[in-house]
């Protein structure tokens, strides 16, 4: 049995967008590929694909998959999903990450052929998504028929869902069964579930008290691994202050990474560079912002923003930081709050609950707010996150950041086919947001999962996904 | 008493209606599209136009108003946004949770506060008052999240007797109901002792004892009927607000309730969830305050007589 904080909104690839709802229609379903820790797309479905033009890709699928109701994928069923969240109709959340493909074949049951209205390299992410029979595969309620380890026996809204393996899965059979997923929303009880032994894993990142106390059981055990979720300061530039570079960097290089990390997370992280972890493959190593609150003083002098009355209490000028209400999202502003604090920016903290703040992020409703990127894909997220026309809604560029250099290597970064050639690009991509800091890296948080030492076989992975549930099993 | 009632259901419309009202004005006043959280931020422009409209987010507030108001009339709350399920469904999951909880710690508490209330009462100033004054007041006063992880310290991990968290058999329901029921227990008891106190000093009272009625005849019988009347409005307050779910205790108990339900519909901006959620709570509530005002009657003679 294992506990999660939150329900899942849907079970269904098609329409699952929360993290939790990703998790477990990962359990369920398989798509052509999936992402090793390197980021990079491993065969599931598909053994094999190549890039027969800069439009065409054609996957070979394996011929052993078979659906929880035991029919065998067929290319049929991956064409049938694909068209069926590409249409509009079906109002799929994922269509957006699809609408690169211009249509599907499937010219007999092992191949698919996808075809790109441009040369588009990271196509293969969009490769995850999770197929559905073709009889399925437009059916507006939602479908949990897959071809992934699990299959779901029954599901109780609010409280619990029941999985089993799924005999025709090909990958080793898992051996837990049946899996149950359990919903605990607070994470004390989470724990004391944990401490009993009714929960055998749990992977929400606990706060740090609760680690402690979690890591002295001598029947858990806690396991870290480096994660890939971004964890930044989200910056207006449309705000004059924050428009000046040198504002930024002050901002910068006033944080004390470590310590933020003991005091936020207990040390489950590592000091960010930028958005891409170590681990990924287009991971280029770059200066990580170094405290310094002297240099963060001297730069906001130079930027004209000098303190009023030297280290009396008077700041330089004041900032709105919002935030959500969640307890750790709070910690950290304050600590944020503190540290600015010591070079003379005042920061006034807003908490609002969740679906306030993301419409007025969405919005550019914000000064400064602490937000993360999780289970960091394909680097195009460069171009969606930082490229001048990819503000709000067409993407994420959230802070208004504009420059034709990050615009010119992004644009190339994602029409570019060759992985070498797309490794030195990114590079570029990655030195420039560290001159312009267009956000402030904070940090990358390290998977913590927590288990009882029945719990055989489990590794985490760095994402937060859970198949490594299919080569656990309980001594 | 059939008047009375059918008063009362007659009122039920107008009282929905403005609750009905105001969830609508204020949902729609806060910041927040459920579309693009529903979407996700890189949802094309056109998708998100598209699905406003299949949603009908894109009419002006009234006709939306209108829309929402005609469908109740027919039955439908519509479609949930974030569960891509009917409403009904949704709430009907959940319902049966939130009902099992309250009842069983509106009827924990009602049970164990009138006999407290009427011993305290009836030994005023005893050992047995100013400890039961002491209890109630704590249980009044402590915090639902401190005493429950309280409690599945001592009951389910020091003692093993009880699971820590969900619904299943009666044993999961002994924690989150008698941490419900504590709180309730605590104003409940102090209440009826002091209406004891107030009914064992009438004239009334102290006549049947100068006819020599048994004193535990003049206590049950003589001023605990009329002690009942303020405990009856208070206990039916605090039955309508455990029926609109209690989200704390849900929380830490993992209770699949309406009100965490509530919770995860606001912050996905759900419209017709929130508002069917309401709707449930505005009929649970008014429904109770019925069953009050029979109990009154039944209480009361001359309020049957009124009538």
């Amino acid at each position: 049995m294992i506990a999660l904080a939150s329900e899942p909104q849907s079970l269904d690839p098609r329409f699952g967008t929360d993290a939790n709802s990703a998790r477990l229609a990962d359990l369920l379903h398989a798509g052509l590929t999936r992402p090793d820790a390197a980021a990079q797309r491993v065969p599931e479905l598909a053994a094999a694909w190549e890039f027969v033009d800069p439009t065409t890709v054609v996957f070979h699928l394996r011929s052993q998959f078979h659906f929880a109701d035991g029919r065998p994928v067929t290319s049929l069923d991956v064409q049938a999903t694909y068209e069926a969240v590409l249409d509009s109709a079906l109002a799929s959340p994922k269509r957006m990450a699809l609408a690169m493909i211009s249509h599907i074949e499937a010219p007999d049951p092992t191949t698919v052929v996808m075809r790109l209205r441009a040369p588009f390299a990271p196509v293969l992410d969009a490769t995850g998504l999770g197929i559905l029979p073709a009889d399925r595969a437009r059916d507006a309620g939602e479908v949990t028929i897959g071809a992934g380890p699990f299959r779901l026996v029954s599901a109780t809204p609010g409280e619990r869902l029941v999985l089993a393996p799924n005999p025709g899965y090909p990958d080793a059979p898992p051996r837990l069964d049946p899996l149950i997923v359990r919903v605990v929303p607070d994470e004390v009880v989470r724990s004391l579930e944990l401490d009993r032994g009714t929960v055998q894993l749990t992977e929400d990142t606990p706060q740090p008290e609760m680690l402690d106390w979690l890591g002295a059981q001598p029947h858990l055990t806690v396991k870290r691994m480096p994660g890939t979720s971004f964890d930044y300061l989200a910056l207006n530039l449309r705000d004059p202050r924050l428009a000046d570079r040198r504002v930024r960097q002050a901002i910068a290089v006033s944080l004390d990474r470590e310590s933020l990390l003991r005091f936020v997370l207990g040390g489950a992280g590592r000091p960010a560079s930028g958005l891409l972890a170590p681990e990924h493959w287009a991971f280029a190593p770059g200066r990580r912002p170094r405290h310094d609150p002297e240099r963060a003083r001297r730069l906001l002098d130079r930027a004209g923003y000098r303190d009023p009355d030297g280290p009396g209490p008077l700041p330089r000028f004041r900032l709105v930081y919002k935030t959500s209400t969640q307890p750790g999202a709070r910690r950290l502003a304050e600590a944020i709050q503190a540290e600015l604090a010591t070079v003379g920016i005042a920061l006034d903290i807003r908490t609002y609950e969740w679906g306030t703040l993301y419409a007025d992020v969405r919005n550019g409703n914000f000064q400064i707010c602490a937000l993360a990127w999780v289970g960091v894909g394909d680097p195009d997220l460069y171009y969606l996150a930082f490229d001048s026309t990819m503000r709000p809604p067409a993407g994420y560029n959230r802070g208004g950041y504009t420059s034709p250099v990050m615009d010119r290597l992004t644009r190339r970064g994602r029409h570019v086919l060759d992985p070498a050639r797309r490794r030195t690009i990114y590079a570029r991509i990655q030195r420039r947001a560290a001159h312009d800091l267009p956000v402030v890296p904070l940090w990358w948080e390290d998977r913590l999962v927590v288990h009882t030492r029945h719990l055989l076989g489990f590794e985490p992975a760095p994402d937060g996904n859970l198949r490594g549930l299919a080569a656990a099993w309980v001594e | 008493m059939l008047r009375r009632v059918l008063r009362h259901v007659v009122l039920v419309v107008p009282t929905l209606l403005g609750v009905l009202t105001l969830v609508f004005a204020f949902l729609h006043l806060v910041p927040g599209d459920p579309v693009e959280i529903m979407l996700g931020e890189s949802a094309a422009p056109s998708d998100v136009a598209a699905l406003r409209h299949d949603l009908g987010l894109d009419r002006p507030l009234p006709a939306q108003y209108a829309r929402f108001l005609v469908r109740v009339a027919h039955g439908d709350l519509g479609q949930s946004i974030a569960f891509r399920a009917p409403v009904t469904a949704v709430i009907g999951d959940r319902y049966p949770a939130t009902l099992e909880l309250a009842a069983t710690a509106f009827l924990l508490a009602l049970s164990l506060a009138i006999p407290l209330g009427v011993v305290a009462a009836a030994r005023a100033g005893s050992m047995v008052d100013r400890l039961t004054r002491i209890a109630s007041l704590a249980g009044a006063c402590l915090p639902t999240f401190w005493l429950g992880p309280l409690l599945i310290l001592g009951f389910s991990i020091g003692l093993g007797w009880l699971p820590v968290s969900g619904r299943g058999g009666v044993l999961h329901l002994v924690l989150p109901a008698v941490t419900l029921a504590l709180g309730m227990l605590g104003v409940l008891v102090r209440l009826v002792r002091a209406s004891m106190l107030e009914a064992l000093g009438q004239d009334y009272v102290r006549t049947a004892r100068a006819k020599g009625t048994p004193g535990w005849r003049v206590v049950t019988v003589h001023a605990l009927r009329n002690a009942l009347m303020p405990v009856a409005t208070v206990a039916g307050l605090q039955a309508g607000a455990l029926l609109a779910g209690a989200i704390l205790t849900e929380t830490i108990f993992a209770w699949p309730g309406l009100g965490r339900l509530v919770v995860e519909a606001i912050s996905a901006r759900d419209y017709p969830l929130v508002q069917g959620c309401v709707l449930t709570i505005g009929v649970s509530y008014v429904s109770v305050n019925l069953v009050t005002d029979l109990v009154y009657q039944a209480i009361d003679p001359r309020l049957r007589d009124a009538d």
